[in-house]
């Protein structure tokens, strides 16, 4: 094998099938999900838009939004990156790769049932949890059709140590399913009674992105920059105690969100010593990809971006943690400020960078456009940034309304207060919502190279593929 | 690849600069905690090892202090460390004594504490509610039956059984009863001492359950 940039194409042509239809689909959420979040953040500054529509009121936008987001694109795009990478560093073709079509196949129209009944009022309510009692085992056996391919690839590695990618990857596919079925159980099927309900979801919304998104996400980062430079990660001897702090540590921050709450104290205490904790992963994430800032490369451009935005909202979340702290973040803004650091800043970006790098090597073609590329680099940069800033002035706005006056708040001011934040928001979506166009666009453009689409993921047969590889 | 090799700086194509097998086995080489040529190990940095003793202990000092000592029921993390002795909060005999009062007595005595001519004596400025607590503790643990002169009027109403006694209809604990006596003592300008838990507990288990007092027999009690 070459060390330029053809590197283990025929692996990549035996596998482009599944990953794509899993990327595109991906794609397409992502614009769907910014349209919703439109809706959604047009709302909280005009509540007359849409609100003779029950479909499309603020409480089930929102829900729609997230939903479409976490469940739609990142779900969708994590997948198919994590497989790809799994698969690639295994050094063996794909295996059970049909299994990963019918999953894909499945999972969306779990996700597209979910949405139409989140619309129809069926959310079961719990953050980043809302999908609807019926879709649920739907989407947790199309995740298991999926994920198979990842546990084969890992299986049949071709190193015996593996690579910190791989960990990562095998780690956030195993933790999914655990995640998800134990909050099926608890919150819908047999649901514990009580302050226990807000415990489970506070630990599972926080799993979600700890434990499934942000593995995902990392296992893309610690794959592209050695990937892309060709130097070996420069603190990556201690790589794995920061693994371990994730995968130990991740969960127990899930108290954070109950603080104040009628729950037991220590729960909120560990949770804040947790997140602290945490501070030592990323520590050890900063000291591996300090050189990948300011490179110059489109994928590594949205990878230094998200691994920068990971480490600020892993910092941020220690400090609001904190109780006296809390008491001005819980509950305003400034939690969807990070939310969206986390989700969109960190966890996205990465994702961006990770299908940059990866759709070419997929489709065996360059992007289609190089200016529809860097419109989306500049408009998605532009718009996290605007959002997160105005959704964090925005909550300091309400906190200072709400406690920093004298009399009680009166909750028209408090509206008042906050609305030219929201107003930036609400150009920071649109921002956003053109760029993810343009890479839909794209997209949509480089795969059309493939068009017979069959004819071409059929060239190379599972066994001509094993003897090139052999 | 149908494409050749792009030039650094396009958009359109990121080039890898090294093969997934050559990545995985150098890295693997970095992580083996082998020696190198020298003979050297390489070592933690100082300052992470330092840095995370530092987020250890404070995460433990934290949970330490505030911990609200895993109790299930303490939602308090700054709660003092419980002692075993359960403390119950002191009740004012005069707002608990009022409760009850407008629960049942007010009913008969009415809200002004002057009763119903003939029936039901008042309390306001009555010498058997101010004068001997011992005969009063005795009319409202077992109740009274019988004609019965106050404040110069005779009254014919039964005074039903409140304590904690064999047949009694309400069964008022001694707590109970005292913060009623104490508040009938100190209302309506009535200007009596209280009257203590532990005299209508020692009155309760020394006259055990017992038929109505009649006038007569309570005279008789100092």
């Amino acid at each position: 094998m070459s060390t330029d940039s053809n590197d283990s194409t025929a692996i990549d042509t035996h596998s482009r099938g599944p990953l794509l239809l899993l990327l595109g689909s991906g794609v397409l959420w992502l614009v769907i999900s910014g349209v919703l979040a439109l809706i959604a953040s047009i709302q909280l500054h005009t509540p007359t838009f849409f609100a003779d529509c029950a479909w499309l009121t603020f409480g089930r936008t929102q829900a729609l939004r997230e939903t479409a987001f976490v469940y739609g694109w990142l779900a969708n795009a994590g997948l198919a990156l994590g497989l790809w990478i799994a698969v690639r560093l295994g050094g063996e073709a794909m295996r059970a790769g049909n299994w990963v079509v019918v999953g894909a196949l499945f999972w969306n129209l779990g996700v597209s049932l979910s949405l139409v009944g989140i619309a129809a009022g069926d959310a079961s309510g719990h953050p980043y949890f809302q999908i609807p009692v019926y879709a649920q085992p739907l989407l947790l056996v199309a995740y298991g059709a999926i994920a198979v391919a990842g546990v084969l690839a890992w299986a049949g590695r071709r190193h015996e140590t593996g690579f910190a990618s791989q960990w990562y990857v095998f780690a956030a596919l195993f933790l999914f399913p655990w995640l998800f079925s134990v909050a099926q159980v608890t919150l819908v099927w047999l649901p514990v009674r009580g302050v226990l309900q807000a415990v489970v979801a506070g630990w599972f919304a926080q799993g979600i992105y700890s434990l499934w998104l942000a593995p995902l996400a990392l296992a893309c980062a610690y794959y592209l920059l050695p990937k892309i430079s060709g130097r070996v990660l420069p603190a990556y001897s201690f790589a794995v105690f920061g693994f371990w702090t994730l995968i130990v540590m991740g969960c127990w921050t899930g108290g954070r969100h109950l603080i104040g709450g009628p729950v037991p104290a220590w729960i909120a205490s560990v949770a804040i010593a947790a997140c602290s904790l945490m501070v030592f992963h990323y520590l050890v994430v900063f000291l591996n990809f300090r050189s990948a800032i300011g490179a110059k490369s489109t994928a590594l451009y949205f990878t230094s971006f998200g691994l920068l935005a990971y480490l600020l909202a892993g910092l941020v979340e220690a400090v609001i943690s904190l109780r006296g702290v809390a008491l001005h973040a819980q509950f305003t803004f400034v939690e969807q400020a990070v939310q969206q650091l986390s989700l969109y800043g960190a966890v996205s970006m990465v994702f961006f960078g990770a299908l940059y790098f990866a759709v070419p090597r997929l489709v065996g073609k360059n992007w289609a456009s190089s200016s529809l590329v860097g419109g989306h680099a500049s408009l998605v940069t532009v718009g996290v940034v605007l959002l997160v800033v105005a959704l964090t002035a925005a909550g300091f706005a309400q906190s200072h309304a709400m406690f920093g006056a004298t009399q009680p708040a009166k909750f028209a001011d408090v509206a008042s207060a906050t609305r030219p934040w929201l107003l930036v928001a609400t150009a920071a979506q649109v921002a956003l919502l053109l760029g993810n166009l343009m890479l839909l666009v794209n997209f949509a453009q480089t795969v059309a190279a493939l068009v017979p689409f069959r004819a071409a993921a059929n060239s190379v047969s599972r066994p001509a593929l094993k003897s090139v590889l052999s | 690849m149908s494409t050749p090799p792009s030039p650094q700086g396009d958009r359109r194509f990121d080039s890898a600069a090294n093969g997934d097998a050559e990545l995985v086995e150098s890295h693997a080489q970095v992580a083996s905690k082998q020696a190198d040529e020298k003979g050297n190990y390489s070592l933690l940095p100082l300052g992470l090892i330092f840095g995370s003793s530092a987020l250890i202990f404070w995460a433990a000092v934290y949970v330490t202090k505030f911990s609200g000592h895993y109790d299930p029921k303490m939602f308090d993390e700054t709660a003092p460390p419980s002692t075993g002795v359960e403390v119950v909060a002191k009740v004012d005999p005069i707002v608990a004594g009022k409760k009850l009062y407008l629960s049942a007595c007010v009913a008969c005595h009415l809200p002004d504490g002057n009763g119903i001519a003939g029936v039901n004596p008042p309390l306001a400025g009555a010498e058997w509610v101010l004068g001997s607590e011992e005969r009063l503790a005795r009319i409202v643990i077992h109740g009274l039956k019988g004609p019965i002169t106050v404040k110069g009027s005779q009254y014919n109403g039964a005074m039903p059984v409140f304590g904690k006694v064999a047949g009694s209809g309400y069964n008022w604990s001694d707590d109970k009863i005292a913060a009623v006596l104490t508040y009938i003592r100190q209302e309506w300008g009535n200007k009596g001492a209280a009257v203590s838990t532990e005299l209508v507990t020692a009155i309760r288990t020394k006259e055990g359950g017992r038929k109505e007092w009649s006038p007569e027999e309570l005279l008789q009690i100092p």
